[in-house]
């Protein structure tokens, strides 16, 4: 048997709380912005559902995981090993978004392009519960309870898929219409650039979680091995956390226009 | 102690390669002449700088040099060098020390530019004009020059602009350069120190002609600058009266060649960034939108004073400027030597 | 070389020959049909068409070497995927009601173009084989894990894991690109030689001057790289890289993206330098759509390298190798990686938001709807600041690493050089817009970047002094690794002492620009990687191939190339105080720079006369050259120790390390216990 750390990968309980936790900062969000639009509060209440995703879904912690050091062929080595892949590429792709983070302060200051509201927390509401169930599917699979990690993983995916449908096909119409278009305006042009690129991460995150889908169908994952369901589920919360700082650059912060 | 000799030989060593590197360097006139007050401070400091990076050249060159030549493996020699790994307070002084050198050359540096940013509340202000692939400077008392006039001992401030692409203002002798960003105006302060004929050439790339984008640049006596300012005035503003009377296809043909529309329109019917002048006058143009238009005077004075009204087909909306700031006398030159090309 | 790969040879020269005249006939059809009629006297001018046969010629060189595989199968079917691309956006334009054609843009659109050539390099990857395994495994089919190289000669055309394979091809593709970009360097050199010469237009210099920027920068990527993952691997005992497989992607998605940054030449060009500032741009000729898209794809190699390079370092290094045991060049290995992993994003996004506002119309760079100019040198600059650190701290790792070899004595200050790359990658991201000081950039940044510019003299002082004192009271020879060490180190002085009048804001005012920073920034690639590169290429090549280089050959390399090359950086910097812009095709004979040019003009040509000499060298060598199958050098390194060439596995068991690295002089000291 191999020697794990103490912390396993959390109980379905924990995922709801988390859960729960996320969708309050969410509300307190929003009701700063409507309220008294202070930068420094939004930007803690985001900071804080980042911390609670990286740590509770994410699970980062298990980079510090023990594993066979030496034995570069035993499974427990791999893992880690993929592991620590998968977070330095998501480490790179953070640049990209941290880029267009930058960008939109540089071009706009802190005003806003004129969105809609409702639809904003809608498909903000859809990718969290999404999340949810993502952290959900995860835990079931690693307690080696296949078909409640199919059931939440297809649930996680009809949700993401509400999210992209949501924006390409409801949100980006909406915006053009109300005259924020894709070349009228930086602002308009920096909003669909962040979105688009999102979504486009969203579009691969669903492709992957089809593959998983399809695999663990077959019965390729079992609670001990299961590292694709791990690495969807982490870069799915990935494309979440992206979002948790985009939706208040975008929705929230500053003068709307 | 035996390494007190090689020490003390590398040391004058170090002292007369640094010396001999300073003179050399020193002798070229590595500048060219300094013809502003701008210059002054920068001057300064680039000596400084030659300085330093001949006695750091030594410091590094000297110890190399001589290591190879008197640690060398001889003939038949045999066995390692020294069994040396280090020695942490050398480490500290080599890395404390350059940075102390750092923050004090950084704050010599910070003065130096506070020095040459100077303003002059009282500078006069020329507009400048950074166009693919020309210069214009419209002075304040309403004419435009192709040719930069400025006054010797005097700030000016010139107001930069760009009527497309980045560009950059630069005569090495006034050493400063600076930007020109399409859409916003750029502040430039230069006061020349030195009577004489020098040239502003564009130093940020700006697309197939920009070796050749390049102006003459005139410091003179102020008696000498009033007297030019004054005849140009009065020269533009009879001008403008005269071509309104009279246009002038001549002088449409200097204004074809100075202000830019040469850059894009040809007058043998080749293909470039506008359409060619041949034969446009009268013709039917054909619009983006599929309808067409007589080129008559309408048409033309229109596409000058708003290009994008109405786009000949197949060319790019965006690509032409505007160029409202031609007097009605100058349009109405250009209209009568575009007749004349056929 | 065996008796068919000579028949092969002579067969893809037959092809090559072939391929271009199909080609070149094929684009002058082409040309002739949508430009309405023959002109005899464009023939043999029309670059579109040249391009094409070049294209062509390579596929059939290929070809006739190696038949249907590898590189070839991933041509055509980039070639293939490119048409797929273009049809497809042309296809879906018609439906809805835009012309098919586009007669301004070499026949279609320009989002034709792009998605084709996006669509290309993902076909060449597919072709190549560089997906398969990962295609299995989203299908839920399970792969080998070590997959057997095909022997001889012809591995190096296809996928393989092995990271020494995936090392040579990166080396020798990165001689390619050298080449390339030193050939587009003499012709507009020749073009420099005197003023007012006329022998290429306008257009064709801006391009060539442009594209010798990118492709030597992407020749420099990929020439690290080879260094990289042949050697790292072996000096910290691992049998390969952590992820095999993203190691052979990561060197041939630098294929496809070579092949589109060259394409740009036939598509018209672009004239904005390597930097591709918007708003130049965006009205450059779509030539700069093929450049933009070309590094965004090379990106991904250098960005997916670094990851595997970093956890590579991190979760395969031999028992007792602790931090301050590996091998110098591990640490800079590693600092170069972690730039690359991150800052990389920034040029492609910069390059992106141009790409969109060409395509889209998306404003980003455009002050009339709300953009900004100056936004894309931002972000374009916080990434290739940086990137000139990943270009010279390999390099650097090569000095500190061969030095302690040919002095015999211990690196000076092994722990403070090899944090000193660590510092040197992380204060150099702090300095970015000292590229920016004259462009209008908010006034209160300037002096902040001054003082972390300069900073980073600190670090970099730090490698100098320590490199002077690893050779005093050495035993020092010098052979032709150690002669390219000690003309980096003198080049890269040059390089670093004429970096404070750059950093320093006042004196950039008159330097930005012109020819003294082209000196500098030549003097910090030769000495920062070109002149460590081809020390490793001397010293490694035993190491490799099991034959060592000529040195009299390489002597000649040597001291042709030294002369040639600190005259010409003298020259530039002479000429750029004096008022010498850069990227201009043509000078004012007033300005009195014709001799200097002239003089730059021959320095260039020793240069690559020189690089010819190591060319015919390694060719010589690997046809019949001296044996070399021992630790030549007398190494403590790892890779020393076993036989060269490398064994296929590396090491048979795994080794200890047992001592520090550079104990050279210590009688009985041991680095590694095999």
């Amino acid at each position: 048997m191999t020697q794990h750390t103490k912390h396993h990968s959390g109980s379905l309980f924990q995922g709801l709380v988390i859960f729960v936790l996320l969708a309050f900062l969410t509300a307190v969000e929003f009701f700063i912005a409507i309220t008294n639009a202070s930068v420094l509060l939004i930007s803690i209440a985001a900071l804080l559902k980042i911390g609670l995703v990286v740590y509770y879904y994410m699970h980062v912690y298990k980079l510090l995981e023990d594993d066979d050091e030496h034995d570069h062929h035993s499974y427990a080595w791999k893992l880690a090993t993929n592991r620590l892949g998968l977070w330095l590429f998501l480490l790179s792709d953070a640049f990209v978004f941290g880029g267009m983070f930058v960008a939109r302060f540089n071009l706009l200051g802190f005003t806003r392009p004129h969105l809609n509201q409702e639809l904003g927390l809608i498909v903000t509401s859809a990718l969290l519960v999404s999340s949810f169930f993502m952290n959900r599917g995860e835990t079931q699979m690693a307690q080696g309870d296949r078909k409640g990690f199919l059931i939440s993983t297809s649930i996680t995916f009809v949700l993401g898929l509400a999210f992209l449908l949501g924006v390409v096909f409801v949100e980006w119409p909406e915006a053009i219409h109300e005259g924020l278009t894709v070349d009228g305006s930086a602002a308009g042009g920096i909003f669909f650039l962040m979105t688009g690129m999102h979504a486009f991460h969203v579009l691969t995150g669903l492709i992957f979680l089809l593959i998983i889908l399809r695999n663990g169908l077959r019965g390729l994952y079992s609670a001990e091995k299961h590292w694709a369901v791990e690495a969807a589920a982490v870069y799915w919360h990935f494309v979440d956390v992206v979002w948790i700082f985009y939706y208040p650059a975008l929705y929230l912060i500053g003068k709307a226009l | 102690m035996q390494n007190l000799r090689h020490y003390v030989v590398m040391a004058i060593l170090v002292a007369i390669v640094a010396v001999l590197t300073y003179l050399g360097l020193d002798a070229l006139e590595l500048l060219p002449v300094a013809a502003a007050a701008q210059a002054g401070p920068i001057d300064w400091l680039f000596d400084l700088q030659v300085k330093l990076i001949a006695f750091f050249f030594a410091l590094i060159i000297v110890p190399m040099v001589y290591s190879l030549v008197v640690f060398r493996r001889r003939k038949g020699e045999t066995g390692d060098g020294e069994h040396i790994e280090g020695n942490t307070s050398l480490e500290v002084t080599w890395t404390f020390i350059p940075l102390v050198i750092v923050v004090i050359l950084g704050y010599i540096g910070a003065d130096n530019l506070a020095q040459i940013r100077r303003v002059d509340p009282q500078a006069e202000q020329i507009k400048v004009v950074g166009f693919q692939w020309g210069w214009r400077f419209e002075y304040p008392q309403g004419f435009v020059s192709n040719t930069l006039y400025l006054p010797v001992d005097k700030q000016v401030v010139l107001k930069m602009e760009s009527s497309d692409v980045l560009h950059s203002f630069w005569v090495p002798e006034f050493r400063v350069k600076h930007d020109l960003v399409p859409g916003r105006v750029e502040d430039y302060r230069i006061t020349p120190t030195l009577v004489g004929d020098y040239k502003v050439r564009c130093a940020e790339i700006c697309g197939t002609s920009h070796a050749y984008m390049l102006a003459d640049v005139k410091v003179v006596p102020q008696a000498e600058y009033d007297a030019w300012v004054s005849e140009q005035a009065v020269i533009a503003a009879a001008e403008a009266e005269a071509a309104l009377a009279n246009p002038d296809a001549g002088r449409g043909e200097k204004l074809y060649n100075e202000a830019g529309c040469k850059a894009c329109h040809s007058l043998d019917g080749s293909q470039g960034v506008g359409p060619t002048w041949k034969g446009l006058w009268g013709s039917q143009v054909l619009l983006a939108d599929g309808s067409s238009v007589l080129a008559d005077e309408g048409y033309i004075i229109e596409s000058i004073r708003e290009p994008s009204a109405k786009v000949h087909q197949g060319f790019s909306p965006n690509a032409m400027p505007s160029f409202a700031y031609l007097k009605d006398g100058q349009i109405a030159d250009l209209i009568e030597f575009i007749k004349t090309v056929k | 070389m065996t008796p068919t790969s000579t028949g092969n040879f002579t067969r893809a020269l037959t092809f090559f020959a072939i391929g271009t005249v199909v080609g070149l006939a094929l684009g002058i059809l082409l040309h002739s049909l949508t430009s309405g009629g023959f002109d005899a006297a464009t023939y043999f001018t029309d670059i579109p068409s040249w391009m094409l046969g070049f294209l062509l010629g390579t596929l059939g060189f290929f070809y006739g070497l190696l038949g249907y595989f590898g590189v070839v199968r991933g041509l055509v079917f980039q070639v293939i995927g490119t048409l797929a691309g273009i049809f497809l956006v042309s296809a879906i334009r018609a439906a809805m009601g835009l012309p098919f054609f586009d007669g301004r843009n070499f026949g279609f659109h320009e989002g034709a173009w792009v998605f084709g050539a996006l669509v290309g390099a993902v076909a060449f990857l597919a072709g190549v084989g560089a997906l398969t395994d990962w295609w299995k495994w989203a299908l839920g089919e399970e792969t080998h894990d070590h997959h057997e190289d095909i022997p001889g000669w012809r591995k190096y055309f296809g996928v393989s894991l092995d990271h020494k394979v995936i090392g040579i091809q990166y080396t020798i593709t990165s001689l390619l690109l050298l080449s390339v970009g030193g050939l587009f360097a003499l012709i507009f050199r020749t073009e420099l030689a005197q003023s007012g010469l006329d022998i290429i237009s306008l257009n064709f210099y801006n391009t060539l001057m442009s594209l010798h920027g990118i492709v030597m920068i992407v020749s420099i990527l990929v020439g690290i790289a080879g260094v990289i993952n042949y050697l790292v691997p072996l000096l910290i005992g691992a049998s390969d890289m952590a992820f095999p497989r993203l190691n052979a992607f990561s060197f041939w998605v630098a294929v496809p993206a070579a092949v589109i940054l060259l394409a740009s030449l036939g598509l018209g060009g672009f004239d904005t330098g390597w930097t591709g500032y918007a708003p130049l741009a965006t009205r450059a000729p779509i030539g700069i759509q093929m450049f933009y898209l070309g590094v965004w794809v090379a990106g991904w190699s250098s960005i997916l390298g670094a990851l595997n390079l970093v956890a590579t370092v991190l979760r395969m290094r031999a028992k007792g190798m602790t931090a301050f045991r590996m091998p110098i060049l591990v640490w800079a290995s590693l600092a170069t990686s972690i730039i690359s992993l991150t800052a990389t994003q920034l040029i492609g996004l910069s390059f992106q938001m141009s790409m969109f506002e060409r395509l889209f119309g998306m404003p980003f760079f455009n002050v009339a709807k709300g953009g900004n100019p100056i936004l894309f040198q931002h972000l374009f600059w916080f990434y290739s600041h940086p990137a000139v650190y990943v270009f010279v701290l390999p390099g650097l790792g090569v000095i500190s690493e061969l030095l302690p070899v040919f002095a015999r004595k211990p690196l000076f200050g092994y722990k403070w050089v090899a944090l000193s790359s660590i510092g040197i990658a992380l204060v150099g991201f702090l300095v970015w817009a000292h590229h920016m000081f004259t462009s209008g950039m908010n006034e209160y940044l300037r002096v902040p970047f001054m003082y972390s510019t300069l900073l980073v003299a600190v670090p970099t002082g730090v490698k100098f002094f320590s490199w002077v004192a690893t050779l005093w009271k050495g035993k020092i020879e010098t052979p032709t690794p150690m002669l390219f060490v000690l003309g980096g180190i003198v080049v890269f002085l040059l390089g670093g002492l004429t970096g404070p009048p750059n950093a320093t804001v006042s004196t950039d005012l008159h330097l930005h620009d012109t020819y003294f920073i082209v000196g500098h920034f030549h003097d910090t690639m030769f000495g920062g990687y070109i002149f460590p590169f081809f020390a490793a290429i001397y010293y490694w090549f035993p190491k490799a191939t099991g034959k060592r280089l000529n040195e009299t050959l390489g002597k000649w390399h040597f001291w042709l190339m030294t002369p040639s090359f600190i005259i010409l950086t003298l020259y530039m910097m002479r000429v750029g105080l004096l008022g010498m812009r850069r990227r201009i095709a043509d000078y004012d004979p007033m300005l009195g720079f014709d001799f200097s040019h002239l003089i730059m003009t021959i320095a260039a040509f020793g240069i690559a006369l020189s690089v010819l000499v190591m060319f015919y060298n390694m060719y010589k060598t690997l046809k019949s050259g001296e044996l070399a199958t021992g630790n030549i050098w007398n190494s403590r390194s790892p890779e020393w120790q076993v036989p060269s060439p490398m064994p296929a596995h590396n090491y048979e068991k795994p080794f200890e390390v047992v001592g520090e690295p550079y104990d050279y002089g210590l009688p009985g000291s041991t680095y590694v216990k095999m």
